[in-house]
């Protein structure tokens, strides 16, 4: 009986099949295709750590931003002659009727105490201290109110109220991220740049050390899109294997730090998985994989190019 | 049916390794290439099984000038030459089912349309049981029936092969030279470059003798 052809597969490693067996013609396993499977794994890693610190800034930003511009802190100095019921009263009067104000609520003694604590300590004897009053306001972010008039109102409706806008802190919470933002995305862009280089590169010399293969397939008939399309595949199903473990690796190392930073207290939070998020690191092995398959196709038609 | 007319070549701005080459191989013809290193053996067959083009002169594959044919052209004539490199050149992590059945899958044939046929033509060869062995497990004889193997699946008009005697045994080598006998009985011509004058002496048939680049046909 005649023996049935196997392919080599079975007898090949563990490692091999599962990372760089393709069926292809060119070699999997060996010097050429496990680095290029690893390198492609190290630079997807890299970059999907950058994409994800960029993700989690931007996330911080809003999240910064949106706090801050949610909120107006109306603050009632005490003035002499002046009834702080009365103060506040017309304050609040103001902001009930300005559009844009979700809600105002007057801190008690001990919500202003609460927070001067960090800075005073606990043991401040609190009669004796002449606290402002302060009221704290929510603004429809969607549709906030003109905050110069209302400023002008509250300064208007008694002596001693005046509106906190928080802007300076905004203005400062906004240039820091933006100068955050732009060098996350300025690495973002040297990372890519670096992968793309040496993706090629890899691929070039995964390429050049078949060479030999390439040759044999022009001598015996084989037409350049059938041998281009094989080392494409081949290329395809090496990069997107590569790009995925560096991606599996880089969400481990996501998840890790998430687990880290919500046992503890940290400026910048993880972004939650939104599916715009999920889909660009999804699309980093992809780019990868591309990036191999275009270089391979022109390496190889350039090269048959030169064949007769 | 194959005829090189004052073909000479040069690589690059090199000297001249072919000069004024001119010889006609019949159709079901057998011959032996021969000569002396450096006399430009594997140049003539890099023309022959079109991997350089000439520096001038005239060759001629199956009727059709070779200077006249497209690139889209090119490896339809390449599919009627099969090729037994000095070498081998059978790719390492193939079987030898799958380096033998290269030549079809490279012209997109299903393997289920030539299954069957790899496996007769390696049993032909004496290899049907080491369908699956890798070639660094192979011995020197047995690469060379598979690149035979290799080289005449795709049922070639033309069967160039080189030193296949050089890697093995006297008692292979007749195995050998008796598979080329065969083919050429089945009307594939046949050209084997040899330095191997013991080889010429037991199958009497013409050869082309090379010599500093010039060719002479003896017998």
């Amino acid at each position: 009986m005649v023996e049935v052809p196997m392919t080599g597969t079975a007898r090949r490693s563990l490692l091999a099949r599962l990372f760089v067996e393709t069926r292809s013609v060119m070699p999997a396993a060996g010097s050429t295709g496990l680095s290029l499977v690893l390198v492609i794994a190290t630079m997807c890693f890299l970059a999907s750590l950058t994409l994800g610190a960029v993700l989690a800034v931007n996330h911080a930003t809003q999240s910064w931003t949106r706090q801050l511009s949610g909120a107006l802190t109306v603050e009632i100095r005490a003035v002499e002659g002046q009834d702080p019921e009365m103060q506040r009263d017309a304050a609040l009067t103001v902001l009930s009727k300005t559009p844009g104000i979700l809600t105002a609520k007057t801190l008690t003694r001990d919500d202003v105490a609460a927070l001067i604590q960090p800075w005073l300590g606990a043991d401040i004897a609190r009669e004796d201290l002449p606290f402002p009053q302060l009221i704290d306001v929510r603004v429809d972010t969607a549709a906030p109110p003109d905050l110069v008039a209302l400023a002008a109102a509250l300064e208007k409706s008694a002596p001693g109220v005046k509106l906190d806008s928080h802007r300076e802190w905004l203005d400062d919470i906004n240039g820091a991220a933006n100068a955050a933002q732009g060098l996350s995305y300025a690495i973002l862009a040297i990372i890519t740049l670096t992968t793309i280089a040496i993706v090629t590169f890899a691929t070039r010399a995964g390429l050049l050390a078949n060479h030999e293969i390439v040759e044999l397939l022009h001598l015996i008939g084989a037409r350049d899109n059938f041998i281009a399309s094989e080392i494409q595949r081949h290329f395809l199903l090496l990069g997107l294997r590569g790009g995925v473990l560096g991606l599996a690796l880089s969400l481990l190392a996501f998840g890790g730090m998430a687990l880290a930073m919500n046992s503890r207290s940290f400026l910048v939070s993880m972004p939650t998985i939104q599916p715009w998020t999920l889909t660009s690191l999804l699309l980093v092995p992809v780019m990868a994989a591309l990036v191999s398959v275009i270089t391979a196709r022109m390496t190889v038609m350039r090269g048959l190019g030169r064949m007769m | 049916m194959i005829r090189f007319e004052n073909v000479g070549l040069r690589y690059e701005s090199g000297p001249e390794v072919l000069r004024d080459v001119t010889f006609t191989l019949e159709r079901g013809s057998f011959h032996f290439l021969t000569g002396p290193s450096g006399a430009g053996k594997t140049s003539l067959l890099r023309l022959m099984f079109l991997d350089h083009k000439p520096s001038r002169g005239l060759i001629t594959m199956f009727d059709r000038p070779i200077a006249t044919l497209t690139r889209h052209e090119l490896p339809d004539i390449r599919r009627e030459i099969g090729v037994v490199f000095q070498d081998f050149r059978l790719i390492a992590h193939l079987t030898a089912y799958e380096n033998v059945a290269l030549p079809l899958r490279a012209r997109g044939k299903s393997e289920d349309s030539y299954r069957a046929d790899v496996i007769e033509l390696l049993q032909w060869v004496g290899m049907g049981e080491r369908l699956n062995a890798l070639p660094s497990t192979l011995s020197g004889g047995e690469k060379q029936r598979v690149a035979i193997a290799r080289a005449v699946m795709g049922r070639p008009r033309l069967l160039i092969a080189d030193e296949p005697t050089g890697n093995v045994d006297a008692e292979m080598g007749n195995r050998l030279l008796h598979l080329f006998v065969e083919l050429n009985r089945l009307g594939t011509s046949i050209l084997i470059a040899t330095h191997d004058r013991e080889l010429i002496a037991r199958n009497p048939a013409p050869a082309l003798v090379l010599h500093k680049g010039e060719v002479e046909i003896h017998g």
